[in-house]
């Protein structure tokens, strides 16, 4: 096995490439059409082009509510797992995701704070982009901490410590919280906690979009550089990569989507890190200008499959989205590597 | 300063962390086409010379020029075309062809997004053509082993297109073969195409006969700094490495020696390197050893004396006198044997051939390496000969005579 050297050819990647592009089409496609009430595909051109009635239900289901939510678990997937490639790069480490950080315990923390304490000190109801501002605020509260350290410290362990420690007092807080808040909004917080791209309206998802598909743009930028890391800081700067603008610009990205897709969704875990290491073991390079793009249409792919099989697989109950990509997530993972031998 | 000329030059160098200096007064002056080696114990601040040299470490005082510009001003970009680097560090490279290891040396010079031109997989090519790591392009980086990756990472910073390479320890953890491979390209290019080496070595063997100019590094000093044949000897070298017992460095041969002080049991005849592989195999068994009679230009008699055993010289091109011939009967009276190892008998040293006559008629057993018919001739009819014709039947037999002679 250890000698398994399969290289692929451009034409090669550029086909499964497109075979990822046309599951993500068909997974979007199946999102709209599938649910308490299925729609065909015709139908779904139909209402996309304008021909139903805006008072016809099946247009308020899909524009309202179905098509928000795909386009949101697209966008957030692509994300999560652009954010855990650039970050399993950053570290040289193929188990790191995004919210090794502690992003998304501070996240949690402002959310708690916003959902407990708003309710508990007498709000009446909290508004969605309120919330939005509490998490992205707490995610990049944590992330700035990270930078900071991050200039003080050289070795990359001890980072991953400090984003390690620093979401642990999160949580504390967190919990802390949790013994002093009300059950209604307890309740609403764990929900929050569990992940889901449910309630996406259009205006959140603009807002998704116009994060996440500049940062996506951006870490294609950083293609070169992240290639030249893969050899350690020391090459890479010996060949002329300005390490430690890399190292800031990374970060940054990837703390950005992070805390946008946890902002609206929550915490979603896995997809950061399953998707990079599905999409290097397919491909089979580490090559960042082909992984960039593949992670982010694979980590759409694989969100809006989960999303799916969260809404559909026990309907009318729909299960934790976090749950679904664990389950999908871990055995792949486990089942790639065994296969190929090694990481 | 006037640094005209140099592709690398240092001015008032003092190297360390921060402030505190680790060695001070660094001073070299690199040549097109120079090697420049580094030696000395580990820990002595080889690697701390080397990434200073390369714009890594910032200098505790004075300056470091690649050709007239400060490297530590230099744009990292410039000073990647100009300067590629061999560290000792491993990679962690996952699904990285030997070809895409090797193309990372063209970063300097692609675009933004690292696109190769057709120039680019030319020079690719040709370095990894250089090194003899073409077959091995399309093999996976991790499943290589130490040499090959060595011979990559070579290619891989001959694409940046360097006038100096900086290479620390390139061939620690290397088998033999590979040792000298990866030396030999070095030395080509240095020949061939005017590339300046500077590296820090461990094998002091391999330093002497392959750089042109060697630093000797120890205790926070440059303690010797010039061509290996001036520098290079056995003092110092051994006071390099704080050799005191047990090992001696030989400069003729470029070797090191482990010594064997013990008393002489076993008198070893010699002559025109016979000796040599006798020595250390006796040696090895735990025996003492008489050698003689040497001339001192004889190759077994630099070895002898880096090994430091008892031996009866006679002078370069002198012929043996009584003295010696005295001396050696002395010796060989005391040894429980006599090893033959069958040297050339001529007529500069036909007095050895008298001294295993005397050995016989003493009733010494010879173990003999010769020819039996001409062993027999030189030796006497009658004398206690034992025959072996390998050296492991000599070991054999060596140590099977000494089990009985110490039983009765």
């Amino acid at each position: 096995m250890k000698n398994m050297t399969k290289t692929r050819t451009a034409a090669g990647r550029m086909l499964l490439f497109c075979i990822l592009l046309g599951g993500l089409f068909l997974i979007f496609l199946l999102n709209v059409g599938v649910g308490s009430a299925n729609i065909s595909v015709g139908e779904i051109f139909q209402i996309l082009a304008g021909k139903v009635d805006v008072t016809d239900s099946r247009y308020l289901i899909i524009y309202r509510i179905r098509i928000p939510r795909a386009l949101a678990s697209a966008a957030g997937g692509a994300a999560l797992a652009v954010a855990g490639f650039l970050l399993q790069t950053f570290f040289a480490n193929p188990i790191v995701e995004p919210y090794v950080l502690g992003i998304s315990s501070g996240s949690s923390l402002f959310v708690g704070l916003v959902l407990l304490g708003g309710i508990t000190f007498g709000a009446r109801s909290v508004s969605p982009m309120f919330l939005f501002a509490g998490a992205f605020f707490g995610a990049m509260l944590v992330m700035i901490i990270v930078i900071i350290a991050a200039r003080k410290v050289k070795s990359i362990v001890t980072l991953l410590i400090i984003g390690m420690m620093a979401g642990y007092v999160c949580s504390a807080a967190t919990s802390i919280m949790t013994a002093f808040a009300e059950r209604e909004s307890l309740q609403m917080f764990t929900m929050w906690s569990l992940g889901s791209f449910a309630g996406f309206t259009w205006n959140q998802v603009g807002l998704l979009y116009a994060i996440v598909l500049p940062m996506i743009l951006l870490s294609f930028l950083l293609a070169k550089p992240l290639n030249a890391l893969n050899l350690g800081d020391r090459y890479a700067e010996s060949m002329g990569i300005n390490v430690r603008l890399a190292r800031y610009a990374l970060i940054l990205i990837s703390s950005v989507l992070t805390a946008v897709v946890t902002a609206f969704a929550g915490p979603v875990s896995f997809i950061g890190l399953a998707v990079p290491h599905i999409c290097r073991i397919l491909f089979n390079t580490s090559d960042s200008r082909i992984l960039i793009p593949a992670a982010a249409v694979g980590g759409g792919l694989m969100a809006g499959f989960c999303d799916f099989t969260a809404r559909n697989i026990l309907s009318p109950v729909e299960l934790p989205l976090g749950a679904i990509t664990a389950v999908i997530g871990a055995p792949l993972v486990v089942y790639l590597l065994v296969k190929r031998g090694d990481l | 300063m006037n640094n005209e000329g140099y592709i690398l030059s240092t001015d008032h160098l003092d190297v360390g962390y921060e402030s505190r200096t680790v060695i001070e007064g660094v001073d070299i002056q690199a040549l097109k086409g120079q090697t420049i080696c580094l030696i000395g114990p580990n820990g002595a601040g080889k690697s701390t010379i080397l990434r200073t040299l390369t714009g890594m470490l910032s200098p505790v005082n004075g300056c470091v020029y690649i050709g007239k510009n400060d490297v530590c001003r230099m744009k990292s970009a410039d000073r990647a075309k100009k300067l590629a680097v061999v560290l000792t560090e491993k990679l962690n490279l996952n699904m990285t062809s030997a070809y895409e290891v090797t193309a990372m040396g063209r970063i300097p010079y692609t675009g933004f997004f690292g696109r190769l031109s057709d120039e680019d997989k030319k020079i690719i090519e040709e370095c990894l053509r250089t090194v003899g790591a073409w077959e091995l392009r399309n093999r996976d980086y991790k499943s290589l082993s130490d040499g090959e990756k060595q011979k990559v990472m070579i290619a891989r910073a001959l694409a940046q297109r360097p006038e100096l390479i900086v290479l620390d320890e390139p061939t620690s953890h290397l088998d033999i073969k590979h040792k000298i491979e990866v030396v030999r390209i070095l030395n080509r290019l240095a020949l061939e195409t005017g590339l300046t080496v500077i590296l820090a070595l461990h094998d002091i063997d391999i330093a002497v006969k392959f750089c042109q100019i060697v630093l000797m590094v120890k205790d926070g000093k440059i303690v010797a700094q010039g061509r290996p044949e001036d520098i290079v000897r056995r003092d110092t070298v051994d006071r390099l490495y704080g050799i005191e017992e047990g090992a001696f460095y030989d400069s003729i041969l470029g070797s090191v020696e482990i010594c064997n002080e013990a008393r002489p049991e076993i008198f070893v005849t010699a002559g025109a390197g016979c000796g040599i592989p006798v020595y250390r195999l006796v040696s090895r068994l735990g025996f003492g050893i008489a050698t003689g009679i040497l001339a001192q230009n004889d190759i077994d008699y630099a070895v002898a004396s880096a090994m430091k055993l008892t031996a009866v010289s006679a002078r370069s091109f002198q012929p043996i006198g009584e003295e010696q011939i005295r001396q050696a009967w002395r010796y060989m009276e005391s040894c429980r044997f006599v090893i033959d190892t069958g040297f050339p008998v001529g007529q500069e040293n036909k007095e050895n051939a008298k001294l295993l006559g005397h050995a016989a008629g003493c009733g010494k057993t010879i173990f003999s390496l010769r020819d039996p018919g001409e062993s027999a001739e030189i030796c006497g009819r009658g004398a206690d000969i034992i025959y072996v014709s390998s050296m492991a039947e000599l070991s054999g037999r060596l140590q099977e005579e000494a089990g009985r002679l110490s039983e009765s």
